[in-house]
């Protein structure tokens, strides 16, 4: 306080403390005393008030300050790294699923042109114009083809049941999209809060716990999710059966 | 083992349903029926016309966890086989699903066959104990 405010809030208060001692008016004079304690007792709460708000705003802007590092440093390089992840994963099922199918045409075609060849020595013997021969070959022709109908077809349904299983891609590529969108929801929040406290100086609130909650973690990404994470199907088992399953 | 069982199976993602119920059939069992989470799954459970449940971990609305939980609390389902088939591999995790009681635990990605020696260990456990 400098002395200007000094004079314009304590002057007048002094002067009549000073008269009233002067004139010996103690009930006088103990009033003006009073009122010289009140004022100073005021400032002194003003400024108390100011430094609590002071400090409150400190500490939200701190708490929002460390989420954001937190997100910058760690969570959106982590994103970064799940989301190639992702696409290593539909990359490889979809040659997986190309692969397959690539495969399993020739498959299909040969039985269709075999079954061809077939059809023309069988309509010689439907329409009783097939010589000895032929029919030698025709039975012989029918053996091998039966046989490779057999095998190949349960190629084919193989080669169809791997295709199956490799669009399993899209549940867990799913999952790790679904993390990397609440991340970027949160990141969202937080920026907005922090221009809110910044113009406001007022009422926001970390809201991260909101999205660590968990219910569940998704699928582990190598590379980020390693340490307390099992290593396939056998660790599982393994640990399991010590468990008495 | 009788091809009768009827099974639900509790996934978030259609495509993973597809492909549980598929292999299913492939394995004699055409009795499949599906829920996207633990708050749709355990009505038909408590219906009373589910013989074997299969579900995620990982889901929105009920977890696959809490409705593991919600199946041993309730006594008319609390002897109901649950295979857990998800992709939540930290151990503790798995430490957890085994105190709540769950069965078998198969983790994603996984193989037809994977899945076959799962259901048959707790079917040939289950049919050990009557």
């Amino acid at each position: 306080m400098n002395q200007e405010e000094l004079k314009s809030r304590y002057g007048n208060l002094v002067l009549n403390l000073s008269v009233a001692l002067e004139a010996g008016d103690e009930k006088a004079f103990f009033t003006h005393l009073g009122a010289i304690a009140r004022e100073r007792d005021d400032g002194l709460w003003a400024q108390l008030r100011k430094l609590t708000t002071d400090l409150g705003s400190a500490l939200e802007r701190f708490q929002l300050d460390s989420r954001l590092v937190d997100l910058a440093e760690k969570e959106v390089p982590d994103a970064k790294h799940r989301l190639d992840y992702v696409m290593k994963m539909t990359d490889e099922a979809a040659h997986k699923t190309m692969d397959l199918v690539e495969q399993s045409g020739p498959l299909a075609g040969r039985i269709s042109s075999d079954a061809e060849k077939l059809a023309a020595l069988w309509e010689q013997f439907r329409t009783r114009q097939i010589t000895p021969e032929a029919f030698r070959d025709l039975l012989d022709k029918m053996d091998v083809f039966l046989d490779d109908v057999r095998v190949t077809s349960e190629q084919l349904r193989r080669n169809l049941a791997e295709v199956l299983m490799a669009q399993g891609y899209q549940d867990l590529s799913g999952q790790i999209i679904r993390g990397v969108i609440k991340l970027v929801d949160e990141v969202e929040i937080t920026l907005g809060q922090l221009v809110h406290l910044a113009t406001s100086q007022s009422g926001a609130q970390a809201s991260s716990d909101k999205f660590r909650e968990s219910r569940g973690h998704g699928p582990a990404v190598p590379g980020l999710d390693n340490g307390a994470v099992v290593n396939g199907q056998q660790d599982i088992d393994a640990l399991l059966s010590g468990l008495g399953l | 083992m009788s091809k009768d069982l009827r099974f639900l199976v509790v996934d978030d993602f259609s495509t993973m349903r597809r492909i549980i119920k598929n292999l299913l059939h492939d394995l004699g069992y055409q009795n499949v029926a599906e829920a996207d989470d633990g708050n749709t799954a355990l009505p038909l459970l408590q219906a009373g016309n589910i013989d074997f449940l299969i579900t995620d971990w990982n889901m929105p609305g009920m977890p696959g966890l809490e409705l593991l939980k919600a199946v041993r609390a309730d006594p008319k389902l609390a002897k109901m086989p649950v295979l857990m088939l998800t992709a939540e591999a930290k151990r503790e995790q798995i430490v957890e699903a085994a105190q709540a009681g769950v069965n078998g635990y198969v983790i994603k990605p996984f193989t037809a066959v994977t899945l076959k020696e799962k259901l048959d260990k707790i079917l040939e456990a289950r049919a050990a104990a009557k």
